[in-house]
């Protein structure tokens, strides 16, 4: 078909056919939140689309991280759990130390700790694949389990809640009206959207997952491009953790369960290939704020838990699939 | 199911071609190919790569149909339309590429997809003993003494190979096509793999061998048919015929190319040094040199080291013993980057499984080598990659339209090219070309000989690596020859015809 053959409605029908192909998350994003405004009491007032904001930068501040693992042909299962931990040290800390060496003082080394913890153990993760050809798969499940038990034996079990005054801003506080929480997870989506695409190491982590060993014989280091965007991810944990603790209050070992699945789900259903290569830090933005709103708008619209996992199963099979169908239209 | 016994009739085994043709589009793989397999012999088929051997194999295979012609089976005219047609035709092929599962025991691998099944207990289930003596039986007949019990990862390549034909075999097919079954084998794994094929002959069946060493024609097969450019060119008894003539027919009168005059190389002090390099079961004690400006020439049959030499030299494999030196500095058990920080590069054999990266764009993958250098602090964009992107796109004559689409988009000529170019763009003093003229069409490799010449004249030393015996000779300045993971022999390619190229890659220089 020729471009002068074309009827004026044959090609707008193109131009929205190919909006559809290449925006289809941030249509049917768009449609929700049209739909939600509409159906769902409270959902388009500013309190509430706050409150939705915070809960999304929680999950997302991590999210962005595992995009870069995922598209490096990765995985990691132990966010939900590094979150509990990167908690219960800092509590810990401000429990252990404050009257030591002041409160704040106490906070930050104990944020120091759970930082260099966080980045280590996904760093390790990594070289682990390397050295003993143990999956990422199987070391982040070892380790899902495995950071919760430490988590409560640093608690011991109860949660610990000495914090000093004015840490509770950190996850509950406002700034210029808007949830803090919000400003750290713009600022992550900025710095990974940046480091993904205009930087060499963003390159690497693409042609890692793309083809390894294409990589490896390009000349790139493709273990430690791996383990450091796991290290990545597990320190972006450690400060979603933070937040998460002054938020609630308390380090407690039960914070954050189950966490590890919705933001895999906010990243496959920003378009995140699970076979590596392929993923956009942008779909992921797109993918959160999607899962936050669901979430919220169903409680709002009283739809028993139990429906909300039914929906939230449904819908991340619905956007694999619809990912696919896309790849093979495109 | 049953297990019918060889029906014996007089046209039983044999194979008639009647001007089979088979088309690809315009390309024409097999024409108008006319020939009679008489039947109970072992018939060699010889013919360089593209001459329409594999396409004849997967004629008979039932995997492609003919575009016009009969195929003959047994005196009965045929039309496969699938793999199953040929097999209930009679004819069963033993793949190169062994098709058995490791874990599983040698008389399940051989009736799998068929196990025998007995009631017990109003189950059907697997009669496991049925299976092993009936496995049993066919082993010893064909005198093997392999344990049907134990798992083939358990055998050896060798014995692998065997039970592959041992299951052939069990469906009683009067003809069997054996493509490259010794590739992978030992001599001796050999030997015992001619006495099944003696043993099958005796019985009256009719094999087609194909194979690429010469000296296993002139001890296993009755006949050798040749296949040049899709045409059939001759068969010959074996007892009457030497490797030369059969040589002769398959490249025919081999046109030299224009290419452009040799350069005196200086051969004083060489760039790369390579000194008693080992890697065992692959290269033993490799030593050569390099010189500014030199295109070296490694020929070899697929298998016989070259490729695992330039791998590990370049640092992608491990290396048991020797040394790498490159313009004078001792490289030995580099990673590939510190390789690409000397001066080296690598452009491997299979371009689309580990060359490139498939759903990454033509201007990512030509930048992939070359990061560093092209970021500033780390920190790349389009613009600053622009003018790698559009160097080697003009100098390469890279057909790509927009260099944002996936490199998966383009030809197999133009993704060489990029291939190519992604190395070009880190300035190497020193080039390995792996196959680069593998799967592109004439013109592409006509540009790519350019490019490699071109490069030489400026100064770039480069290795080059080709199963076309041919384009080894016209394209190198000096060719060694590897068999079986050793360098036999250094030849001028100006002084060496194809006959004796091909006879030192196929049996080496002690033969």
């Amino acid at each position: 078909m020729t471009l002068v053959s074309q009827s004026a409605e044959d090609r707008g029908q193109n131009v929205s056919l190919r909006l559809i192909k290449t925006y289809p998350m941030e249509i049917i994003l768009a449609a929700l939140v049209l739909f939600l405004i509409l159906m769902a009491p409270g959902f388009a007032s500013t309190a509430n689309i706050l409150n939705v904001l915070r809960t999304v930068a929680m999950l997302g501040i991590i999210a962005f991280g595992m995009t870069a693992v995922i598209i490096s042909g990765e995985i990691d299962l132990s966010v939900g759990a590094g979150v509990a931990l990167a908690g219960c040290i800092v509590a810990w800390f401000a429990d252990a130390y404050t009257d030591a060496i002041g409160g704040w003082s106490a906070v930050i080394l104990g944020f120091a700790v759970a930082l260099t913890v966080g980045f280590s153990l996904g760093y390790l993760t990594g070289r682990f694949r390397q050295w003993f050809n143990v999956p990422t798969f199987i070391t982040t499940l070892a380790l899902f389990a495995a950071l919760r038990g430490v988590a409560n034996l640093i608690t011991g079990g109860f949660p610990l809640s000495t914090f000093p005054a004015g840490f509770d801003f950190l996850g509950g506080g406002y700034l210029f009206g808007i949830p803090f929480p919000v400003y750290i997870f713009a600022l992550t989506f900025a710095g990974m959207h940046f480091l993904m695409k205009y930087t060499s190491f963003g390159r690497e982590v693409y042609a890692v997952g793309g083809n390894m060993e294409a990589a490896r014989l390009s000349g790139i280091d493709i273990w430690k491009v791996k383990a450091l965007t796991l290290g990545l991810t597990g320190a972006l944990t450690a400060i979603s953790g933070t937040l998460i603790a002054s938020q609630i209050g308390a380090g407690t070992g039960t914070t954050a369960t189950g966490m590890e699945l919705d933001v895999i789900a906010a990243v496959i259903i920003g378009g995140t290939s699970l076979f590596g290569g392929k993923g956009r830090i942008w779909g992921t933005l797109i993918g959160v704020l999607f899962l936050g709103c669901i979430s919220n708008g169903m409680t709002l619209m009283n739809v028993s838990e139990y429906w909300q996992y039914v929906v939230r199963g449904g819908i991340i099979l619905g956007a694999v699939l619809l990912n696919q169908v896309l790849e093979r239209v495109r | 199911m049953t297990y019918s016994q060889p029906q014996t009739d007089a046209a039983q085994g044999r194979l008639e071609f009647r001007s089979v043709t088979k088309r690809y589009g315009p390309t024409v793989a097999l024409s108008e190919f006319t020939h009679d397999f008489a039947p109970g012999r072992v018939h060699a088929l010889m013919g360089k790569n593209g001459s329409g051997k594999s396409t004849l194999i997967k004629l008979l295979a039932g995997v492609t149909e003919p575009t016009s012609g009969t195929i003959s089976v047994n005196g009965k005219d045929q039309s496969f339309t699938s793999p199953h047609d040929a097999f209930d035709a009679g004819i069963v092929t033993v793949h190169q590429e062994l098709s058995l599962v490791p874990e599983l025991s040698v008389g399940e691998n051989i009736f799998l997809g068929r196990l025998p099944h007995v009631r017990r207990a109003g189950f059907r289930v697997v009669d496991w003993k049925g299976l092993h003596r009936r496995a049993t039986e066919l082993l010893s007949d064909m005198g093997l003494s392999i344990d049907s019990r134990q798992p083939v990862s358990a055998l050896s390549v060798g014995q692998q190979q065997v039970v592959e034909i041992v299951k052939a075999m069990s469906f009683n097919p009067s003809i069997l096509l054996l493509d490259e079954p010794t590739s992978a084998l030992a001599s001796k794994e050999v030997k015992q793999l001619f006495a099944l094929i003696e043993r099958l002959r005796a019985r009256g069946v009719t094999m087609i061998y194909i194979t690429h060493r010469m000296s296993e024609l002139f001890e296993i097969a009755d006949t050798c048919t040749v296949i040049r450019d899709g045409h059939y060119i001759g068969a010959v008894e074996m007892r009457t015929t030497s490797p030369s003539e059969i040589v002769g027919m398959m490249f025919g009168a081999a046109a030299r190319a224009t290419r452009p005059p040799r350069q005196t190389i200086d051969r004083v002090k060489p760039l790369l040094e390579v000194r008693g390099l080992t890697r065992a079961g692959h290269f033993n004690d490799v030593s050569f040199d390099l010189y500014r400006g030199e295109i070296l020439g490694i020929a070899g049959l697929l298998g016989s080291g070259r490729t695992e030499l330039m791998r590990a030299i370049f640092g992608a494999d491990r290396i048991d013993a020797g040394t790498v030196h490159l313009e004078g500095r001792s490289m030995t058990g580099a990673t590939p980057s510190q390789m690409r920080a000397a001066g080296l590069g690598y452009t491997p054999e299979n371009r689309k499984e580990v060359g490139l990266v498939q759903s990454l764009p033509t201007g990512d993958n030509l930048c992939m080598a070359s990061l560093g250098p092209i970021a500033r602090g780390g920190l790349i964009s389009r613009r600053r990659e622009q003018p790698f992107i559009d160097r080697q796109i003009a100098d390469l004559h890279i057909k790509c339209g927009d260099p944002e689409l996936p490199v998966s988009s383009l030809s197999g000529g133009n993704q060489q090219k990029v291939v190519i170019g992604k190395w070009l763009n880190t300035a190497p003093s020193v080039m390995f070309f792996d196959e680069p003229s593998r799967g592109v069409d004439v013109q592409a490799k006509r540009q790519i000989f350019d490019i490699i010449w071109q490069k030489a004249s400026d100064g770039l030393s480069s290795i080059f690596v080709s199963t076309e015996l041919e384009e080894v000779l016209e394209v190198a300045d000096r060719i060694l020859v590897m068999h079986h993971g050793n360098v036999v022999a250094e030849v001028d390619p100006t002084r060496t015809d194809l006959t004796q190229l091909y006879g030192l890659c196929m049996e080496g220089a002690s033969q």
